[in-house]
């Protein structure tokens, strides 16, 4: 038997005090390893402490030189041993050529296409740098036919290129139970325990429109937590990223969805850089597919004219792809 | 390479359903999940520094300021320390975990 209504307080209460209780607990564990660090190394401490970092935050630190560029800029090192050559776009269109006369081209634009991904992405995940994201920009607008950008309005993810792992249904409002997300195997997830970053979707059941059924049913996952101007710049980005329709491909067999943000993480010491509703996911690699590595663009819709969901672009024909490569 | 030239190595799945169960909102979840990070990386460059030679401290601090993604740090390290960095990385992550975890549950 459930809980009297009377009774539920006990719940908020309890749940209070234990992410309270685990607040001071993780504050004590980082004050205690902080310590032990600094304490066997002072030199390292003042290294730190000189250039006004805290060894703690050096994710923020990396992002912001990533941001600027500066992956294969370092002067100590050598360029990343995973950046390869890139092919330019006439290079690809004569691959894409011969693919054709090979096949009579009859050859699946998706198999095209995850070469082209073994060609020109590195094998681990990685931030791409400016270079590779162009050429990804110009592969997606002319083989899936979706204009898709690293970079929208200025704003740019902390990776395009990483691991999506499989979350779970979002409550879209208040009383929302998983029965109401569908049926089948797609219920198998479950419900996420918290809401997602922006909240219940509406604050009713009848006030839930079909557009935003929409949203959580094909919705994204991104780190924007990590993003290192996203506490400066609020609320415009926090905005800006609300429902934010982006392109997700699996590089390992091509298959595409539009998505929305809905949700913020994982965190960044899951092994993975985005997240996909049980929908993106089951299309995006079947219903097993719980981790794999994706490329994530924003989608150019000013005028919201592309749907969320599935990705067709089988059935696109070939010519019309070259054609479109050589402008 | 990635935001840190070790990420590959943090996995830690157990850790993250517990934060989800107990977090009451994405703020909450967020601060609890950085506090975590902040945890892993103070514990990750102890355990590099116990295994540099004191002489390539230094040196090793300037490279991962300037490129604290390259891969190219785990050539250094290895070579440096003449061990298997990342298994030794590895190990002292699942270590971590488990206290983590204890801090959770405990």
């Amino acid at each position: 038997m459930g809980q009297l209504p009377t009774q539920t307080y006990h719940n908020i209460g309890r749940k209070k005090v234990d992410s309270d209780v685990l607040r001071q607990k993780l504050k004590l564990k980082q004050f205690e390893v902080k310590r032990n660090v600094f304490g066997k190394y002072p030199h390292v401490g003042k290294f730190f402490a000189d250039r006004g970092i805290d060894p703690g935050k050096i994710r923020e630190h990396s992002a912001k030189l990533i941001g600027t560029g500066a992956i294969v800029g370092s002067l100590l090192f050598l360029p990343p041993v995973s950046v390869k050559f890139l092919p330019s776009p006439p290079e690809l269109l004569d691959k894409f050529k011969n693919k054709i006369d090979e096949s009579e081209g009859s050859v699946s634009k998706k198999k095209i296409l995850v070469e082209t991904f073994n060609s020109i992405l590195p094998v681990r995940p990685r931030p791409l740098t400016r270079d590779e994201e162009k050429l990804l920009e110009q592969i997606f607008g002319n083989i899936i036919g979706i204009p898709a950008r690293a970079t929208l309005e200025g704003e740019h993810l902390n990776t395009t290129y990483g691991f999506i792992g499989a979350e779970q249904h979002l409550r879209r409002y208040p009383g929302d139970s998983v029965s109401e997300h569908g049926e089948g195997i797609i219920l198998k997830e479950g419900m996420a325990p918290g809401l997602g970053a922006w909240g219940y979707f509406s604050q009713s059941r009848e006030s839930l429109t079909e557009d935003l059924e929409d949203v959580e049913r094909w919705y994204a996952v991104v780190q924007t937590l990590y993003l290192s101007d996203w506490n400066k710049r609020q609320p415009y980005l926090k905005n800006w990223y609300k429902y934010r329709k982006v392109l997700i491909v699996n590089t390992q067999n091509g298959n595409a969805v539009v998505a929305s943000i809905a949700d913020s993480g994982p965190a960044a010491w899951t092994g993975k850089h985005f997240g996909g509703s049980p929908e993106v996911m089951e299309y995006l690699g079947g219903s097993r597919y719980k981790k794999g590595a994706v490329i994530i663009f924003f989608v150019d819709d000013p005028k919201n004219r592309i749907p969320l969901g599935p990705v067709e672009y089988a059935n696109l024909k070939l010519g019309s792809m070259l054609i479109n490569i050589n402008k | 390479m990635s935001h840190i030239f070790y990420d590959h190595l943090i996995i830690l799945e157990e850790v993250e359903i517990e934060v989800k169960n107990i977090a009451s909102s994405s703020e909450e979840r967020e601060e609890l999940w950085k506090l975590i990070d902040e945890i892993i990386h103070h514990r990750v460059l102890e355990s590099i520094f116990d295994i540099l030679p004191r002489e390539h401290h230094e040196e090793f601090l300037t490279k991962f300021h300037e490129a604290p993604y390259h891969e190219e740090l785990f050539n250094y390290l290895k070579e440096k320390t003449q061990q298997d960095v990342e298994k030794v990385l590895s190990e002292k992550i699942q270590a971590l975990e488990k206290e983590i975890l204890k801090e959770i549950k405990g």
